[in-house]
């Protein structure tokens, strides 16, 4: 009953695989004698779906705990510097329609409210007629390093360290080919490729378990005893992680944990992909995702070192694949009819329950929503830094991990999706897939109750009362005030009581921005660099 | 900028330097190159520190002359007052350059036509009547080959203190007699505590490839930084 924790199986290569092996055999010392042994079970004929070229700056605490050099992985990986996302023609499709979400907090965030005064700035300023800038240009000095397509570092900054906060685009093949060699090599992971067949439980599952046919109290009822391979025979292990994508072997197929849909809510259901080249060696590399609103949906557009990935997500119910295509070659431009075009069916929603038994689902296989704020990598990451911090010691506390890991991850999904959500709601472009969008039917209540406080006030970090938040609460801010949202403070005049500070924070602002615009080099130049010099340790 | 021109004895069989106008090159700098070389010299009077190349973001070293861009304490009167002139001003007006960007060695040496130390009449002639080196010009290419050598040693020395991991980042604070403060960025040192612990054998190859005596002039010349808060006191008129 009370077996110890001594092997993990990882079913599933790909970057969630990896990166769950990864920070298990790190955290746990894998690579030692005594360490826990993590295996990972890798199917030669199925190959990684590969989506997600978008990171969270949340990977530059991963690359650190597996141990791995940014600069290695900057080389390996045609990573660039992602410094946020570029939204273009989301709220009313004009050419001049776009904001930004950068990864910078707004200055003095948690000590004043910026955004109540810059909105006071603004009616004033349109009172007076005068010129009215941008939420974030105004309370934030990385949207102008993004506009000038600018590094988030120098040269001269040690690994990990920045002037701007960042995160990554980065090539997804390569990335799992990285992962798994450092894994591998340095951390000890058990690579066995090989066709999982079967999977073997006490009893028969936990769907029909039936108490008079468990005999054998060593084993909790319905646990996974091994999986059976084509060629390996059984991997025995006493915690399951279940990474094998959108087929989720373990979680759905042998629990048959139900999946929930949220097409409800988020209408997207399809991707048409495509790999562009770069004009010349030295076109520049925007250090942010740029994502432009198009009449059934939006494109994705990440710059890497040696290619863009592009891609059009939209919704069948409101574009024909036809039509579709014909939005994304206008887009790329005359590159386009060289280009392989990938369709990719999303199915937007997430398992009931993630962790079952001693099984826990990763990646695809938990679940999946549209790219929109590059959500993927990231639920992996915290997903996979959850389990290898919390993993159970023994069969006697793995439920109750399970129930904290559950609540935690579904509690992940609904705030994901509520802020997704939050993109479309305050369009005012009229095609039918934005219109269908702002429908209160398809919103939310959680996020319908949010907006009501918003009439009043600006997000504050109170109204997200988890310690596992994903977006913090100046995210919300960045959108709702990038879409145009005027929150009325005459009944809440308070907040604009410090307006002294404000102002200095304002100037603050400008004053970083300047400094950063004068010394922070090209993005292109500095992934040049790195590849040249590379970064230094400290 | 340097316009650096390549010498030759026909184009500048006349060209004479003053040398003691090559310590204007030095007049405005508050950290100038130091190579393995001159480690001892330079920390009779100044501290080493390491710092990064501007445009590579590689490891240097560098003697400290002042606390900010443009400050040199050793400059005063129109002259350097410190005991040692560093390689890199005294190699002035001459540079190698090696145009081929091959490791061939071939190596052009010019000068700096922008240079101060350039005159055309009262210095010192760089050939004889018939084209040869004068002993002036030889002693300043053996300048230059000192600074060559040097370069390769730093790096070596440069990469060891990486991989050993024996660099740590020098916080420092200073504080001048007129209350006045500042904060001393961007600058590493040794990891004296790291240093050690290393373990016999790699202390023995460190002492074997030349390299532990540097480590501890590096370590010793950070006492100089008393000297250099003393000239800046001084100057402040405190």
């Amino acid at each position: 009953m009370n077996k110890l924790t001594k092997t993990v199986v990882v079913v599933g290569g790909g970057i969630a695989g990896w990166l769950t092996a990864g920070r298990l055999a790190a955290k746990h010392k894998s690579n030692t004698e005594q360490g826990l042994k993590v295996i990972l079970i890798e199917s030669a004929n199925i190959p990684a779906v590969g989506v997600g070229e978008g990171t969270w700056p949340t990977m530059r605490s991963t690359l650190k705990a597996l141990g791995i050099s940014e600069t290695d992985f900057i080389r390996e990986c045609e990573a660039s510097f992602k410094q946020g996302a570029k939204f273009a023609k989301w709220f009313d499709g004009t050419e001049d329609d776009f904001y930004y979400h950068p990864l910078v907090l707004p200055q003095a965030f948690g000590k004043t409210d910026l955004a109540a005064h810059w909105l006071a700035k603004q009616t004033q300023a349109k009172q007076e007629n005068n010129h009215q800038y941008s939420f974030s240009n105004e309370v934030c000095f990385q949207e102008a390093i993004c506009e000038q397509g600018l590094a988030p570092k120098t040269i001269r900054h040690a690994e990990f360290a920045d002037v701007a906060n960042y995160a990554y685009h980065l090539d997804s093949a390569k990335f799992a080919v990285f992962l798994q060699k450092h894994c591998q090599d340095k951390l000890g992971v058990t690579h066995i490729i090989d066709d999982v067949i079967g999977v073997n439980s006490g009893v028969n599952s936990a769907n029909n378990y039936t108490e008079e046919t468990d005999t054998d109290d060593t084993v909790n009822k319905g646990d996974i005893l091994s999986v059976s391979t084509q060629n390996h025979g059984d991997i025995a292990g006493e915690l399951f992680v279940d990474c094998t994508g959108f087929s989720s072997l373990l979680l759905g197929k042998h629990y048959k944990i139900p999946f929930k849909k949220c097409d409800d809510i988020l209408f997207i259901d399809t991707a048409l992909a495509v790999q562009v080249p770069y004009d010349s060696e030295d076109s520049p590399i925007a250090s942010h995702t740029i994502s432009t609103g198009q009449e059934a949906g939006w494109i994705w557009d990440i710059g890497l070192q040696h290619r863009c990935g592009v891609g059009y997500v939209y919704s069948s119910k409101h574009s024909t694949e036809a039509e579709a295509r014909a939005v994304l070659a206008e887009y790329v431009g005359d590159k386009f009819s060289s280009l392989n075009v990938r369709k990719i069916p999303i199915v937007s929603g997430h398992r009931e329950k993630f962790w079952q038994n001693n099984c826990v689902a990763v990646g695809l296989a938990a679940g999946f929503l549209e790219p929109l704020e590059a959500s993927a990598l990231v639920m992996v990451e915290l997903a996979a830094q959850m389990i290898s911090e919390q993993l159970p010691a023994s069969r006697e506390v793995m439920d109750v991990v399970a129930k904290r890991f559950n609540e935690t991850a579904l509690y992940r999904w609904d705030r994901i999706i509520d802020f997704l959500k939050l993109h479309y709601i305050l369009s005012e472009r009229t095609e039918p897939f934005w219109t269908d969008n702002r429908d209160s039917k398809t919103i939310p209540q959680s996020l319908q109750n949010l907006m009501l406080e918003w009439k009043y006030r600006a997000p504050a970090d109170h109204d997200f009362t988890s310690n596992n938040e994903v977006f913090p609460a100046a995210s919300y801010q960045y959108v709702l005030y990038g879409m145009g949202f005027k929150s009325d403070y005459c009944h809440t005049p308070y907040a604009l009581d410090d307006c002294d500070f404000a102002a200095s924070q304002f100037i603050q602002n400008k004053k970083l921005t300047d400094k950063a615009l004068s010394l922070l080099p090209s993005n292109r130049e500095l992934l040049d660099k790195i590849k040249t010099f590379g970064f230094s340790r400290i | 900028m340097a316009q650096l021109v390549a010498i030759d004895n026909k184009n500048h069989l006349h060209l004479t330097v003053d040398s003691a106008k090559a310590e204007l090159h030095g007049a405005g700098l508050h950290l100038v190159p130091a190579v393995m070389s001159e480690f001892t010299n330079m920390a009779v009077q100044y501290p080493l520190v390491i710092t990064k190349h501007a445009d590579t973001g590689q490891f240097v070293v560098a003697a400290m002359l002042g606390f900010e861009q443009g400050e040199n304490l050793f400059w005063r009167d129109g002259q350097w007052q410190g005991l040692y002139l560093p390689l890199q001003i005294r190699r002035q007006p001459f540079f190698v350059s090696n145009p081929e960007q091959k490791d061939s060695g071939d190596f052009v040496i010019c000068f700096d036509s922008e240079s101060p130390a350039i005159t055309s009449n009262d210095g010192q002639a760089l050939f004889s009547d018939n084209g040869v080196d004068t002993e002036f010009f030889q002693q300043a290419k053996s300048c230059l080959a000192q600074l060559l050598a040097g370069e390769l040693a730093n790096k070596q020395l440069l990469e060891q203190l990486e991989k050993m991991e024996l660099l740590q980042v020098m916080k420092m604070e200073v504080t001048f007699a007129n209350q006045q403060c500042t904060t001393l960025n961007g600058f590493y040192t040794i990891d004296t505590e790291k240093l050690a612990a290393l373990s016999a054998e790699k202390i023995s190859s460190l002492h074997k490839a030349g390299l532990l005596q540097a480590i501890y002039t590096l370590i010793t010349s950070l006492g100089q930084i008393h000297h250099l808060i003393d000239l800046k006191n001084k100057q402040l008129g405190c």
